[in-house]
């Protein structure tokens, strides 16, 4: 029997030996060859991911993993960063921290993804871990500078604290004052999210006596006029988000600030420039071949001035950009960024009818040939072709990541007229690592039957505006193995599709339908028989059963849950219970 | 089972099997994945593999049987693609799609608090096109006038006084107006950061007391005919 060759390892060199092993997906796999793997491999875990908060308890994590150093959880729904989950829906971490507060006394890290952090969860988070070093909050709300005041007072050992699209109340810029003056393990710290004026002093005085600090992001209220000073204080950084990138030109503040990047050696990484000010962006022009990552996303200037800056970083791999770079931009990027793995270009205009920048398909097109690494893509354009993205395609067989959004819903190839179900066809058919797809367009069910068929990577997948019919839904769930995150609105699929595969849905971590054509009856027949799924029927007209069964809900959200039923939510949200209709058959 | 469900449900007849999948959904989604159980499968000859051992997982479990043909009966969807789908056509930046495009409500806070004027001029200075910046130079606001669809983008830090400012704005549109509006009388409007309309003068231009002043707190102009009653 193989159990003995196991036998005859001492439990401490299994441990050595897992504790090579960091990827959550194996460690999860050496958990499952025997019992006594379990046993050592939750022992001896330190980092644990929960990519969401309502898929298992905080009793159970604790339980199972009793040494955990480092948490990552997730809250809400991804379609929360576009307004389409109400208010109060949910995604407390409190109930978390105070499990970790009694469990974890030497927890070090917590990350966090669209939950709701209060004041009094941050003050918890000071008070219990002792030798607490990282938090970080990433699109983040519910709480106040006050929590983040006593982070600063409580966390000798912090080493990253980073606000990123955090909705912070700012109720005191003096927050930072309250890092005491012996305090200096700062790495990384992100504050730009933060609307308010900050102390200055307190922050300069921060920066300069932190020997380790690597990254600082500074908020949109830190004016230009400061940041020399500040880079003067660090010159070790490797990654600067400036604030307000404006002031009345002064030569002497030009050349100050001039001076201060090229002190900069190790920059790798900008991003900031808010109301950037184009007659100050020279003076970062003699860093500008060591960067690897710029993000001018906030910075509404025009493409003689972008291209002005980015043709001189030519060791760029990720670029986030507005519109505003235009087709030319992306052309001059093409030739000159040949390291290019990310590329981002969002909409300075989204709501506009008319295009505001000679921004098309073209740009995207010219990126796909110029950089061979390029993997990621986000690009948001008002007009597409099949051709364009067979093209595109064919270029880049290496995407992994590909979002694509065509401003207008429903628009067709505008050379032929056709729906780009063949375009993104050729994405899914070519790109066979494709892990996360964005759809938008004219698309029939035709390119779901794409997906399905060569998709079997893709991870995430959103969807918007598409299709004919069920079927559509239907080659998806039946075909993608590997989908985890689906996410659908304004889309004719059913219930159909949706109960002729509902074992898929206990494979996958999440789906959201928004505005389709899913009945209240068979979300209710889902939650039903589906006793691992919570089935929410989110609707904010009223209570759903005060309609036909008939009726399709206005949103719903599935995901698997080994905790049942959540326990907070708010009056909108209706969970389809499996027991008491099982009671009556 | 009392249930009669006429389903393949998954009926947990040991505890071990039970501990093992649940640790197993805790922790690592991807184990679900066929591909995982097929490989082992392959090195582990006298142990069941994970297909064997989780076949009722794995197996497709469909409430409904698929049937080939979707939405046979029911012509809800044609309705909805004609209800949801339509885009409208006549958006305006009050009535425009929830959640589309999908920028990040961070993102559009953060540089389309004020969207950008329409058929606005390529070569205007940036700033007034796509954000409100409120720099110590530049406090741009978009402001329309009464009868004109353009609306225009303008730097109030150029102005010092109500005064000025709505002889600038008259001046401005006088272009767009048809020759028998020329010469009525306006009134300038503001919006204010709580989103209510005034009329200019209700506040200080610009104060250095406590109170907030207009320069603080506008948001927003329009100019309206005199006589007029609505916005």
């Amino acid at each position: 029997m193989r159990p003995k060759l196991a036998y005859s390892f001492p439990e401490e060199v299994l441990e050595h030996v897992f504790s090579f092993i960091e990827c959550d997906k194996d460690r999860g796999s050496i958990s499952l060859v025997c019992k006594s793997w379990y046993e050592i491999e939750r022992w001896c875990r330190r980092r644990v991911f929960v990519g969401n908060c309502y898929a298992v308890s905080p009793a159970t994590v604790v339980n199972r993993f009793p040494k955990v150093r480092s948490i990552t959880i997730k809250g809400k729904p991804h379609f929360a960063d576009f307004n389409l989950v109400p208010e109060g829906w949910g995604a407390y971490v409190g109930p978390w921290i105070k499990a970790m507060a009694a469990a974890y006394p030497w927890l070090q890290e917590i990350r966090l993804k669209r939950m709701v952090v209060t004041d009094e969860c941050l003050e918890l988070i000071a008070k219990s871990f002792k030798n607490f070093g990282v938090l970080v909050l990433t699109s983040c709300e519910g709480f106040t500078t006050d929590g983040l005041a006593a982070i600063a007072a409580h966390c000798r050992n912090l080493r990253e604290l980073e606000l990123r699209e955090s909705e912070v109340e700012d109720i005191c810029g003096h927050w930072l004052s309250h890092f005491p003056d012996s305090y200096t393990s700062l790495v990384s710290l992100n504050i730009s999210c933060l609307g308010n004026e900050v102390n200055l002093s307190a922050l300069e005085r921060l920066v300069s006596r932190c020997p380790n600090l690597q990254t600082l992001r500074l908020n949109r209220a830190v004016p230009l006029d400061k940041l020399a000073n500040l880079l003067r204080g660090a010159p070790q950084l490797v990654e600067l988000g400036t604030g307000a990138y404006t002031s009345e030109m002064r030569p002497e503040v030009f050349s100050n600030l001039a001076e201060a990047f090229a002190g900069c050696r190790q920059l790798k990484s900008l991003s900031g420039f808010w109301d950037v000010l184009p007659s100050y962006l020279p003076a970062v022009y003699p860093i500008c071949s060591n960067l690897t990552s710029l993000n001018m996303s906030y910075a509404t200037i025009q493409s003689p001035d972008l291209i002005k800056l980015v043709s001189q970083c030519e060791n760029l791999q990720r670029l986030w950009v507005l519109d505003y770079i235009e087709d030319a931009g992306l052309e001059v990027i093409a030739a000159s960024c040949k390291d290019l793995r990310e590329l981002r270009v969002f909409p300075s205009d989204p709501f506009g009818l008319e295009p505001n920048v000679a921004l098309t398909e073209q740009g995207l097109v010219s990126v796909s040939e110029g950089c061979s690494k390029l993997q990621s893509v986000l690009y948001f354009c008002r007009q597409m072709s099949n051709v364009a993205l067979l093209t595109i395609a064919r270029n880049r067989p290496n995407m992994t990541r590909f979002r694509l959004c065509i401003i207008e819903p429903q628009v067709p190839d505008y050379l032929t007229q056709d729906p780009l179900d063949a375009g993104f066809g050729a994405i899914v058919e070519h790109c066979k690592d494709l892990r996360r797809l964005s759809l938008s367009g004219l698309l029939t069910d035709r390119v779901f039957e794409y997906i399905g068929t060569y998709g079997k990577k893709l991870e995430m997948l959103s969807v918007a505006f598409a299709g004919d019919s069920d079927l559509g839904l239907h080659h998806v769930l039946s075909g993608c193995d590997n989908l985890r995150k689906l996410e659908i609105r304004d889309c004719p699929f059913g219930d159909k599709a949706l109960l002729a595969n509902a074992a898929k849905l206990e494979t996958m971590r999440s789906l959201w339908m928004s505005s389709c054509l899913v009945s209240y009856g068979a979300c209710k027949l889902l939650g039903q028989k589906m006793p691992m799924l919570n089935v929410e029927v989110i609707d904010e007209r009223g209570p759903p059963d005060s309609r036909p069964d008939s009726s399709p809900v206005e949103k719903l959200y599935i995901y698997r849950t080994v905790s049942g039923p959540r326990l907070d939510m708010p009056g909108y949200v209706w969970r389809m219970e499996g027991d008491s209709a099982l009671r009556i058959s | 089972m009392e249930l009669q469900l006429g389903l393949a449900l998954p009926t947990h007849n040991s505890a071990e099997e039970f501990k093992l999948s649940k640790s197993k959904q805790i922790v690592s989604s991807e184990l679900w994945r066929p591909s995982c159980g097929s490989e082992s499968g392959k090195h582990v000859k006298h142990k069941r593999n994970f297909e064997e051992s989780f076949e009722r997982f794995l197996k497709p479990f469909p409430l409904l049987v698929w049937s080939g043909q979707p939405n046979e009966e029911d012509d809800r969807s044609q309705k909805v693609r004609r209800n949801i789908h339509t885009p409208n056509e006549n958006r305006s930046e009050e009535s425009h799609l929830v959640g589309w495009p999908p920028v990040k409500s961070w993102r559009r806070k953060e540089l389309h608090q004020h969207h950008p004027a329409r058929g606005q001029i390529r070569n205007d200075r940036i700033q007034a096109n796509g954000n409100q910046s409120r720099g110590p130079n530049s406090l741009y606001v978009k402001v329309n006038m009464e009868g004109v669809t353009i609306g225009r983008k303008i730097n109030l830090r150029l102005f010092n006084s109500y005064k000025t400012l709505t002889n600038a704005l008259i001046n401005m549109f006088a272009k767009y107006q048809k020759s028998e509006e020329a010469g009525e009388s306006y009134t300038l409007t503001f919006r204010n950061e709580q989103g209510d309309w005034l009329q200019v003068g209700h506040v200080p231009w610009h104060t250095l007391s406590v109170c907030r002043s207009f320069i603080d707190t506008v948001r927003r102009l329009v100019l309206l005919k005199n006589g007029s009653e609505t916005i």
